[in-house]
């Protein structure tokens, strides 16, 4: 499970652009929780802070009871994460772009052979295993990363904006993967800006903007608090304008 | 430990498949040697041939017919002067002329000195050899002629000589090689650079510009450790480069067709190995500098501009350095690029590699090769590194 408290990162010069603003949540395991906001809500830089890529200028997040900046080795070894950027080695095939990264996370070389293959099955990458990534369309490309983010069979599982580019078939294959996933007791964390994508997949919603919690809870729940009709209102009115809102 | 050896395997994978890069860097440092070999021998071959068969244009041959004979009699061919023989010589389409004063019998016969005119233009490179061999000709029927005017007068030549001067040439024949091996020293320093520039490049910048950065980072392994990964690959590579570069020149000096040109030069297999052994800090630095410089940029584009910057002082240095006639000052040796000069510059004259100049000359690159590494690693551990894709 994540554990996040008043979790704060600006950037700039002089620190103006408050990027995430004392955030606090929880995301269970077994449970797929959505970070939801606006395009420039804070939803990457906060990812970024629970991956331990960069470090909080205060509050404190943990992972499975381990701290993200004091126990950084360790909280990598369980998150599997899914960033914005996911560029793939193009020059190597489907199953040494995985391989690698089984390494780097130090896998049993068995191990990692055994789990490619049954990532590589359930995403129906079977085919394509040994093909140079080169010629994959984005959507197959998008089931290599995620085959790479989950080689080590980390607990917790970040994905940011996962369905960006993808087509509609393999948005719906995602979601399958997603909630084999959540059956399997782990601890999702997924973020978007589309509205519908969090409201069909997620158990519980973080709204953000300006790098604030704004509201959370389940769909009924926001919809009951904002006293709107649908979703999509409750989301207007709770981030107090449609701006960012894409469909 | 195995975190590094993973990223290294991963980089020898990747970057040999990238079939273009490997392709015109290995056929290009096997080239070098040959084409440039083949260049210079055949301009040796073409000075050398002049100076053998020296043809000597005389006007006025009749007035002096002994210097005639004493020319011939030295494998000279004597033709007469074309009428313009000024314009030709200014022309280059001949070497020289030797006029002969038309008083040169009577002048000797009368006890004076007679003159003879060595006609040519010093300016012409190609024409200096026939020029010089010409020259010594003549000095030395001035000196034969009067040695017997001497001896028959019962005098010993050496009364009119006090002066016996011997050219003792300390030019080992290897030695009066070095020139042309100069080419050899500069492209093996020249492939430590331009070996791994294209491969470094897309290790660093390259990641950025696919976005794979972010998702290595996210993996227990550190910045350094992937930055001597990096590394490692690099400098395996980068080796290869060196020795292939190397290897064609040896290859083209020890079994091609290369015209005689009167120059054993010695190429050892062991003086191969002492030029790699030479260069081996380069070896190791090069690449450093190169995954450091590329770890500042956003793009390839971008990184490129820094290491072409790299490229050209590297290469402006053995070129000063040999325009440099003075002895060179003793901390010359620990500077990265000129002290692997000096030693090549050592091995060419047959000087062997010295353990302690070798020693000396390692120091530093291998430090600034550590330095490289961590300021890689710090750029790729900077926050900032994830911005701007």
């Amino acid at each position: 499970m994540i554990a996040v408290d008043g979790l704060a990162k600006a950037f700039g010069a002089k620190r103006e652009i408050r990027a995430v603003d004392e955030v606090t949540f929880d995301a269970p395991d077994g449970a797929i929780t959505g970070l939801l906001g606006p395009n420039g809500a804070g939803k990457t830089t906060l990812l970024r802070m629970l991956a331990t890529l960069i470090v909080p200028d205060a509050g404190r997040a943990s992972v499975n009871g381990l701290d993200i900046v004091a126990e950084r080795d360790a909280v990598r070894r369980r998150i599997g994460v899914l960033s914005d950027a996911r560029g793939l080695y193009t020059r190597l095939t489907a199953r040494e772009n995985v391989r690698y990264f089984g390494e780097l996370y130090g896998v049993a070389p068995k191990l990692v052979a055994t789990r490619t293959e049954a990532l590589f099955h359930t995403l129906g990458l079977s085919a394509l295993a040994d093909r140079r990534v080169q010629g994959f369309s984005q959507g197959e490309r998008m089931k290599v990363a995620i085959a790479r983010a989950l080689i080590h069979d980390p607990p917790v599982i970040m994905l940011d904006e996962p369905t960006n580019g993808l087509d509609i078939m393999s948005v719906r294959a995602l979601r399958e993967q997603l909630r084999a996933l959540r059956a399997d007791g782990k601890c999702l964390l997924f973020s978007s800006h589309v509205m519908q994508e969090v409201a069909a997949l997620c158990d519980s919603i973080v709204i953000l903007g300006r790098g604030r919690v704004v509201a959370q809870g389940t769909a009924p729940e926001l919809v009951a608090q904002s006293g709107a009709a649908t979703l999509e209102d409750a989301f207007v009115a709770l981030l107090g304008s449609g701006e960012g809102l894409a469909a | 430990m195995t975190r590094i050896l993973a990223i290294a395997k991963k980089e020898i994978v990747d970057a040999s498949r990238d079939r273009r890069t490997v392709l015109t860097t290995v056929v290009s440092a096997a080239l070098a040697g040959p084409i440039f070999l083949m260049l210079i021998f055949s301009l040796l071959a073409n000075q050398a041939e002049k100076t053998r068969a020296l043809e000597l244009a005389v006007v006025g041959a009749e007035h002096a017919p002994a210097l005639v004979d004493f020319l011939a009699r030295q494998q000279v061919t004597v033709k007469p002067a074309p009428a313009d023989y000024e314009a030709r010589i200014r022309a280059g389409d001949l070497d020289s002329t030797l006029v002969i004063d038309g008083e040169f019998e009577k002048d000797v016969a009368e006890g004076r000195a007679g003159t003879v005119r060595l006609v040519f233009d010093r300016s012409r490179d190609r024409a200096q050899a026939s020029i010089a061999e010409a020259e010594s000709l003549l000095r030395a029927y001035d000196r034969s002629w009067g040695r017997a005017r001497l001896t028959l007068r019962g005098i010993a030549p050496s009364v009119g000589a006090p002066l016996e001067i011997r050219e003792v040439n300390l030019a080992t024949p290897r030695q009066s090689g070095a020139l042309v091996l100069f080419l050899v020293a500069f492209y093996g320093l020249f492939a430590t650079i331009i070996g791994g520039m294209a491969f470094a490049l897309d290790a660093t910048a390259g990641e950025r510009e696919r976005a794979s950065l972010e998702p290595l980072l996210t993996t227990p392994a550190t910045p350094l450790e992937i930055a001597i990964g990096k590394w490692i690959c690099l400098a395996l590579f980068v080796l290869a480069i060196v020795v292939i570069t190397l290897g064609g020149f040896y290859l083209t000096l020890s079994y091609a067709p290369l015209p005689a040109v009167g120059v054993p030069f010695l190429f050892s297999l062991r003086d191969l190995a002492r030029f790699v052994a030479a260069l081996a800090p380069l070896v190791a630095l090069m690449p450093a500098v190169l995954l450091w410089l590329g770890s500042r940029g956003r793009s390839i584009r971008e990184a490129q501009a820094n290491a072409q910057l790299l490229l050209f002082v590297a290469s402006l240095v053995p070129t000063a350095q040999m325009f440099l006639q003075r002895k060179e000052p003793w901390w010359l040796i620990f500077v990265p690029v000129s002290g692997q000069y000096t030693l090549l510059n050592r091995v060419l004259r047959g000087d062997g590699l010295p353990l302690l100049d070798f020693a000396q000359s390692a120091v530093l690159p291998l430090a600034l090769t550590v330095v490289a590494l961590v300021l890689f690693a710090r750029n790729w551990s900077r926050e900032a590194v994830l911005a701007g894709k």
